[in-house]
């Protein structure tokens, strides 16, 4: 940053000091980046797969022969928006570009994943014989099964085994993609569902804002987890990972819709929304380059507490039984299948519940953070 | 006032009809029915039973009319305060809630008082030492118990303190000992309480958090109040200041969030009662869910929503009675 004095600084570098004064949010959005970046190298950090094996005199590669569409994903994307982090003042010259070739990035992806299969191999690396060998730290994978079963922590499973002797480090570790990604992807849809539908009533004003206003105070009315577990209970017997987000994207954007139609309503009174209006800039421009930035900072809170609240809104699915399908590992799941052991397994209960506890809570600092820096009458002076 | 009331009330039927209607249709266009699932289930559906017994059962519940049609009749059932019977065991719906009702509402109406006891004291500490030591422990406490998900703190807590390899002092799970129908009363109260201590804890700590944030910013923003350095100025001792002058303004808020806690007293201890195995509402709308029980379903749905726009309702008429500056004309 450079040193420009107060005045020259825009609303985000505005809004990134005051944030960054805040200690809490700034190790809050620490540990959530972190966790992005474990749950990217999930595959790297727990697999019955070698990183490295050298057998026979060829060098192999076993992980990346086995990794799952979406794990391929997860580590792409996050690294993607690693590589736009770094070189965010380039791109800021050619922003239509860039956004033009990240959608055809994405495109690309998107098709040879479409076409890949993985390998799935059953048999693990850890006594297969070869010259030489790199494991991951956790040599186990998610849905592995082992004899050692209700293992208490200890080196070789550290954060011990379940009923079928599968690793509960493993699991966590490829679980935080599950988490982490239905957070942010529900939000997503959450945004996306009360921006439009928020925004359009506080613009338009009319029958169309009652009408918006009423369907919010429907869903509203619903008690949350109640509405979910209906729609859940029928979207069918097969819940996928999109099914889930889509559920609760879809139950959760009433908040987001109320604080955009207020944000709207108050600011297309304002002399620069007047102005832009008066010389013919089209409604669809004026919401976009006007009205939508200035209302981005308080949306913006909304949305990280909204990720914090849908993480436990998918542990609760996983642990009441309608989330994901049951090899896939998720959280929830690992709680949900400790009830039935809670006399004595304490780490089927305890890792997954402070991996909760971390993210929920990392989340909940960002947003707290963000408030703060948002609003200037909590500013500390 | 009047007309603002009148207006509030009328606004009040459109809702109910909306939710009504939505959770109507979620059953109906749901894959699988309850006839389908008496008959053994299965994605086919009623192997189990010749396809002459399955037109009459899909006909006994109605469930050959078009989904509109099914409305207007459920409508007109409720309208005669008739909400139809269970299509599991042919009980009255009315019943199945009437009896668990009482627990659910001792649940959550327990842990709902005992978290404000708890949380405007706190918050209003806070507030008062704003920034010091005690301000930001309280903070982070408080931060932290509202990021703990309730049924991994409820699983802890009963492997800890109920049961299990350590300490064995409550009851695992259940609303009373088996043995309680030969229990006198005062015995009967008493193990009931033992019985509700864990789940009242994992209920009481989630919204005291909430509550007691709420009641800091409330306090803050009255802190800050010229009234306030009004009082000051005059020469009011500090105490007479907050307790007069600031803290009665500040609880105008934190009360009328009260009415919007209402319909926790309904839906919201779905998860605890179903980790401590205890026979609520929550418990029944699960169970509901599972056998696609849809006039139960309704019926829940409907008594939330009552209780839901019934909270909204009040949260606003109170707005108006402690604030005489607010006013709907």
């Amino acid at each position: 940053m450079n040193p420009a004095s107060a005045n020259h600084q825009t609303y985000a570098q505005r809004l990134w000091r005051h944030f960054r004064a805040d200690k809490f949010a700034h190790y809050g959005l620490g540990i959530v980046i972190a966790l992005f970046i474990i749950a990217a190298l999930a595959p790297f950090l727990a697999n019955s797969h070698a990183i490295v094996r050298v057998a026979d005199g060829r060098i192999t590669f076993p992980v990346l022969l086995s990794l799952e569409p979406i794990e391929w994903r997860f580590l792409i994307y996050v690294l993607l928006a690693a590589l736009i982090y770094f070189f965010r003042r380039k791109l800021q010259t050619h922003p239509r570009r860039f956004l033009l070739l990240t959608c055809f990035f994405v495109a690309l992806v998107e098709l040879w994943l479409g076409f890949s299969h993985p390998i799935n191999d059953p048999s693990n690396d850890r006594e297969r014989p070869s010259s030489f060998k790199l494991m991951p730290p956790v040599a186990y994978s998610p849905i592995e099964t082992t004899p050692d079963q209700f293992s208490p922590p200890m080196w070789k499973h550290p954060c011990g085994t379940d009923s079928t002797g599968r690793d509960i480090a493993a699991r966590m570790l490829h679980g935080a993609r599950i988490s982490l990604s239905i957070g942010f992807v529900s939000q997503s849809i959450a945004l996306l569902v009360g921006i439009t539908l928020g925004g359009l009533a506080g613009y338009y004003r009319g029958w169309l804002d009652i009408g918006v206003s009423r369907f919010v105070e429907i869903i509203e009315c619903f008690p949350s987890l109640l509405l979910i577990l209906v729609v859940i209970n029928f979207t069918g017997s097969q819940n996928n990972m999109f099914c889930i987000m889509a559920v609760i994207g879809l139950t959760s954007w009433t908040g987001v819709a109320r604080l955009v139609r207020g944000e709207f309503l108050r600011l297309s009174g304002q002399p620069f929304t007047l102005a832009a209006q008066a010389i013919g800039a089209s409604d669809f421009r004026v919401i976009l380059r006007h009205l939508l930035p200035n209302a981005l900072g308080p949306i913006l809170v909304v949305a990280t507490f909204g990720v914090a609240s849908a993480i436990l809104i998918e542990s609760s699915l996983s642990f009441l039984g309608f989330g994901m399908q049951a090899p896939t590992p998720s959280w929830g799941d690992i709680l949900s299948e400790s009830r039935r052991y809670i006399d004595f397994a304490w780490w089927l209960a305890f890792f997954p519940g402070l991996a909760m506890l971390v993210t929920i809570m990392s989340y909940n600092f960002v947003g707290e953070g963000l408030r703060d820096a948002v609003d200037p009458r909590l500013r500390i002076k | 006032m009047t007309t603002y009331l009148i207006r509030r009330t009328l606004l009040l039927f459109p809702t109910l009809l909306g939710i009504t209607l939505l959770t109507f249709l979620l059953i109906r266009l749901a894959p699988g029915n309850a006839a389908l699932l008496k008959g053994g289930g299965g994605e086919s559906g009623g192997r189990a039973m010749t396809a002459e017994v399955r037109e009459q059962t899909i006909k006994l519940y109605g469930l050959d009319k078009d989904p509109l049609t099914a409305y207007v009749d459920w409508i007109a059932k409720v309208f005669r305060l008739d909400l139809g019977e269970s299509i599991v065991d042919h009980r009255a719906v009315a019943a199945k809630i009437g009896e668990r009702l009482p627990l659910t509402i001792s649940l959550a109406g327990s842990a709902l008082i005992l978290s404000y006891l708890i949380a405007i004291p706190l918050g209003i500490i806070a507030a008062i030492k704003r920034g010091q030591t005690v301000d930001r422990a309280i903070s982070f406490i408080v931060f932290v118990l509202y990021s703990i998900p309730s049924f991994a703190a409820a699983l802890l807590l009963i492997l800890l303190v109920a049961g299990g390899d350590y300490l064995n002092l409550l009851p695992m799970y259940g609303a009373n000992s088996i043995n309680a129908s030969e229990m006198g009363f005062p015995a009967w109260v008493r193990d009931r309480i033992v019985h509700m201590i864990l789940p009242v804890v994992c209920l009481t700590y989630a919204s005291l958090s909430y509550i007691s944030r709420y009641a800091r910013v409330s306090m803050l923003e009255a802190l800050g109040q010229d009234f306030v350095r009004t009082a000051r100025a005059k020469g009011l001792p500090e105490r007479l200041v907050i307790l007069r002058h600031a803290l009665r303004n500040a609880l105008i808020p934190v009360i009328t969030v009260f009415a919007l806690e209402l319909p926790v007293l309904i839906s919201g201890a779905v998860i605890i009662e179903e980790i401590f195995s205890l026979p609520g509402m929550g418990q029944l709308m699960f169970q509901a869910l599972a056998a696609r029980d849809g006039p139960v379903i309704m019926g829940i749905t409907t008594l939330a929503a009552i209780i839901t726009l019934l909270g909204y309702f009040i949260a606003d008429i109170l707005y108006v009675l402690v604030d005489p500056r607010i006013s709907y004309q």
